[in-house]
């Protein structure tokens, strides 16, 4: 009793002192804001004489104080841009996308842990409870090699800048001292939270200590979005700059400077793609381990462990879409010249590879389910109808892939009397693309439907009804989705954007209402069968691999996109890159560098699951016997 | 069921008949005719009714005792979408679009045909068959492939590699990026925030609304709405400009941009590309209206640098227009095909 008490006792005391490393950064930060508009530097500027020099916010159009020095002209040459025989940028592009696939993963596996944990904690079910947290401590486990990885790759970027932009970088360390420090100081904690949450899984792994520990995973994941978040601000600020003149004087407002045009969409935008690429890589991870696996043990294992991590992965990748709608929707708004560089100018193909990428996200999330409806008796009844929602989904990603403007010789433009073609060009547009995707992610649904209740069949009353009401649902949703596709060419611009949120609260309600109906009606459902784990073919396998490889080569692409789009500004309309490669590479350079950086990732990653594996055949017989094998799993679950 | 999947068999066979006397030239390709304004989704009802059509006809084969194979069935599939944008869809489709087409589609075909294990077995059947060659014929055509196939990629590769007189294939920026402003006739514009002056309601004032209610009907036709006649003398504010704006346009564009913007003006087609459509929803309908004041004011010689290859012969009519007239044929336009400009409120 003394002991567990003991126990309690120490476990709050260390989630009391995670709370502290979280709030730290926050305290020893409290000064730096005061630095704006009323005090020290104005205080002083004061004291000296009339001499207070003032500035007008680029985006906010406030006035402040100027409290730091102009943004540097650079100009080519060893003092502002020292190289090696190699092109600089090629060099930060590399550090850069490491160090940030590496930070996305370690950022959303804990998030991973936290949701698995729980399900954990709050199923009835004690096999599955105890299969959910072995689960959890898995993914942890794989995270906590690339953590150290992350770190690496991020000083190795620090250096990268330093050494070969050193104007750039001191400029930007100018205005975000404060923010860099903190961003530090937070690392430090997540680094002291995410051992002890780790370290202390076995000590804390039953009742009240169960819920201390499960505490302590919100309280990494806060401290990682945090992180994130600061990072992001760079970036934003980079993009779409604020709390500075027009010279690029920092008027001390930090809050300007995070809170810059793109801050917020960029934030949610990454979360939730960190979550899906997460997702994707623990299920290539699972499904790598599942073509490898000897026994079926192990097979119906790492079967399960892909299903959820393709699930989870899958959940945010559903609104993914629709928030980065909204940060294009900023990125207009800002500068329409922005927007149209990136959807209808210089970048526009770029989004079309990247449409082509989604794309291949939700058709290979689609194929995944209905090979996994194959280790379902009774599923069989569905088969059948797959090949229609084969064709919904492809009609979708047609017409979601057609670009604009169409690549083409000098003769095939002439055949074609113009340069728009006046059957595929409406394709070409958003109102037409809004309901190819938004068909494809409703088909989706479907399909998870479909699996959901691949082996059981309803016994409620009301159960015809039910499924009336279903199909009359989705085929009303569909109707809309089309409709309203149709519907925007009819209506202004201003509308027509207004248009997505009826689009995407139709796919929405279908996710969200049918999802629920569907768990009323399943209820005490008559189960055809067990689900057979393992039992799945090896090419639903591959699938996940190839979720995987699209999620991380869309992440890069992306990357590229969004760093692009300053064209040659270090800081837009600030900050001139005046480097010999402050030119747009062409798409072929891009889309190489990309695939090696893929490549270079999924090397440096299986090495990392190498070393997972290391770790795990110390682990003692005893522990293991918490692994799920061919414990069946309990249809309800899903 | 059965008189719905007959139906759809009827369909299917009525649909691939025609598609084969369009490739072979024996029924005229107008017979079942792309029409104007409805042709996109046209073209996904058609595809969708031989889906349906096929469906049927496999089905009632299955039902009459002759299954049509499941590896045949999945080859036929991707060989009539291949045929049916080459032959089907007009103007021809370029190659690179086709090319994307072609490869989502054979995606498709793979996820249709390996769906569950049991059509999965049924489809690559032949083809082990094939691998297996247990039987003569398998054995002299595995023989075949073995020759055929080496000769069929060298056949590839070497007309990829060979050097070619055609002229290379053109990444072109329709819409590059704009200015932020822009300076005509010295007097600066901030295109973000910059208005039509002759976009006005009765009272002269400012009214996207008013003007928008004004504007000829979409869809075929595009028919004048009733007592917004421009051409009517008694006209003031925006009907008067829009015809004012006409003037310009057919003294002016038309010899390009063509008397009904579908770019197919008398001088159209000495170009390449031709001028553009403003009657297509990809062009002016997509735009800022402070978008067109500059390319217009600049013309092709303004293009910035991501304009590449900057082809666009129109001329920079700040040289020969004021800058009322510029706006006013910019009212004309989005006036004449129904279009309202893009507005970020």
């Amino acid at each position: 009793m003394g002991l567990l008490t003991g126990k309690r006792v120490f476990s709050i005391m260390a989630l009391c002192m995670m709370v502290g490393l979280l709030l730290l950064p926050i305290v020893i930060a409290l000064p730096s804001p005061a630095i704006g508009e009323e005090a020290p530097a104005g205080d002083a500027a004061k004291k000296d004489g009339d001499k207070v020099e003032k500035g007008r916010d680029v985006y906010y159009k406030t006035e402040g104080i100027v409290v730091g020095a102009p943004a540097p002209k650079t100009t080519d040459g060893p003092k502002d841009y020292p190289r090696y025989n190699f092109e600089s940028r090629v060099l930060i592009w590399f550090a850069n996308q490491q160090h940030l696939y590496y930070g996305s993963f370690v950022l959303a596996v804990p998030i991973f842990c936290m949701i698995i944990e729980f399900m954990g904690v709050v199923t009835k079910d004690k096999a599955l409870a105890k299969r959910y947290d072995q689960l959890a401590y898995d993914f942890i486990k794989i995270s906590l090699t690339a953590y150290s990885l992350t770190a690496i790759l991020g000083g190795i970027l620090i250096f990268t800048f330093l050494t070969l932009y050193p104007a750039f970088f001191g400029y930007l360390s100018s205005i975000f001292r404060p923010v860099m420090h903190i961003y530090a100081l937070m690392f430090v904690a997540e680094s002291g939270t995410l051992y002890i949450y780790y370290y202390g899984w076995d000590k804390m792994k039953e009742g009240f200590l169960k819920w201390i520990h499960l505490s302590m995973s919100v309280v990494l994941n806060i401290i990682g979005t945090l992180l994130m978040f600061l990072a992001n601000s760079w970036i934003g600020f980079m993009m779409s700059p604020a709390g500075v003149d027009e010279q690029g004087r920092y008027l001390g407002n930090i809050w300007h400077v995070i809170h810059t045009a793109l801050w917020n969409p960029l934030n949610l935008h990454r979360i939730l793609g960190n979550m899906a690429f997460g997702g994707g890589v623990v299920a290539a991870y699972a499904a790598y381990k599942f073509l490898a696996a000897k026994t079926d043990e192990d097979r119906a294992h790492y079967d399960w462990m892909g299903y959820i991590a393709m699930a989870l992965g899958v959940a945010f990748l559903i609104p993914l879409p629709f928030a980065g709608y909204w940060l294009m929707r900023e990125v207009y708004a800002y500068r329409q010249q922005m927007g149209i560089t990136l959807m209808g100018g210089l970048l526009a193909w770029l989004f079309i590879i990247q449409a082509t990428m989604i794309g291949i996200l939700f058709l290979s999330s689609n194929y995944y389910l209905w090979q996994a409806m194959g280790r379902m008796r009774g599923a069989e009844k569905y088969q059948r109808y797959i090949k229609y929602l084969v064709f919904l989904l492809i009609c979708g990603f047609l017409v979601f892939i057609t670009p604009h403007t169409m690549v083409m010789s000098p003769a095939e433009l002439k055949a074609m009397g113009g340069q728009q073609h006046p059957v595929l060009g409406n394709f070409g547009v958003m109102s037409a693309k809004n309901g190819g995707i938004n068909v494809m992610i409703t088909t989706t649904v479907l399909s998870f439907i479909w699996y959901m209740r691949g082996n059981k069949v309803s016994t409620v009353s009301w159960a015809k009804f039910g499924n009336i009401f279903m199909g009359v649902f989705f085929a009303c949703a569909y109707i809309n989705i089309i409709w309203l596709a149709i519907y925007g060419y009819y209506i202004p611009a201003n509308v027509r954007v207004g248009l997505s949120v009826p689009q995407v609260a139709t796919t929405l309600s279908c996710l969200f209402f049918m999802f629920a109906l569907n768990s009323v009606m399943m209820r005490g459902a008559k189960q055809m069968g067990a689900i057979e784990w393992g039992k799945i073919s090896v090419r639903s396998q591959y699938a996940l691999i190839m979720l995987a490889t699209a999620f991380t080569w869309m992440m890069a692409l992306m990357g590229y996109i969004r760093s692009s789009v300053r064209l040659f500004w270090h800081v837009n309309e600030i900050m001139r890159d005046n480097s010999p490669w402050a030119y747009t590479h062409t798409v072929g350079f891009a889309a190489n560098m990309i695939s090696f950086n893929v490549l270079f990732f999924w090397i440096s990653i299986l090495f990392v699951f190498w070393m997972g594996s290391l770790g795990a055949k110390k682990v003692p017989v005893e522990a293991k016997a918490g692994i799920p094998g061919s414990v069946p799993q309990p249809a309800a679950s899903h | 069921m059965k008189a719905l999947m007959s139906l759809g068999a009827l369909v299917g066979v009525i649909g691939i008949l025609l598609l084969g006397g369009m490739i072979f030239n024996v029924v005229p390709s107008t017979t079942v005719r792309l029409v104007e304004g409805y042709m996109p989704m046209q073209m996904l009802f058609e595809l969708t009714c031989f889906v349906a059509g096929f469906a049927g006809l496999s089905y009632m084969m299955n039902a009459m005792g002759m299954p049509f194979p499941r590896f045949w069935q999945g080859i036929g599939f991707w060989a009539f979408i291949l045929l049916y944008l080459k032959y089907r869809v007009y103007p021809p489709i370029p190659f690179s679009v086709r090319a994307m087409y072609g490869t989502v589609s054979l995606v498709a075909v793979f996820m249709w045909v390996s769906a569950s294990e049991e059509d999965w077995k049924k489809f690559k059947q032949p083809i082990m068959n094939v691998l297996d060659a247990q039987g003569g014929m398998n054995k002299l055509l595995r023989y075949a492939y073995l020759v055929l196939l080496p000769i069929l990629i060298g056949g590839f590769s070497y007309n990829a590699m060979v050097p070619k007189s055609e002229e290379p294939i053109e990444l072109r920026t329709v819409h590059p990026a704009p200015p932020a402003s822009t300076k005509v006739h010295g007097k600066t514009y901030t295109l973000q925030t910059s208005q039509n002056p002759y976009r006005v309601n009765q009272e002269g004032k400012y009214d996207q609304d008013y003007t928008n209610a004004n504007i000829v009907e979409q869809g075929m036709g595009r028919l004048m709405k009733p007592n917004a006649n421009p051409w009517d003398d008694k006209n003031k504010g925006y009907l008067k400009y829009v015809r004012e704006g006409g003037e310009i346009f057919f003294q002016n564009c038309h010899f390009c941009h063509g008397d009904n913007l579908n770019g197919r003006g008398l001088h159209a087609f000495a170009f390449n590309p031709i001028p553009a459509n403003f009657t297509d929803p990809g062009t002016i309908a997509q735009l800022q209206e402070t978008f067109i004041f500059w390319r217009v004011s600049k013309g092709g010689i303004g293009l910035p640098n991501e304009g590449f290859p900057w082809a666009s012969v129109m001329p920079p009519w700040e040289q020969h227009l004021t800058v009322d007239e510029i706006w006013k044929v910019i009212l004309f336009e989005y006036w004449h095909t129904g279009y309202y400009p893009r507005t970020w409120d």
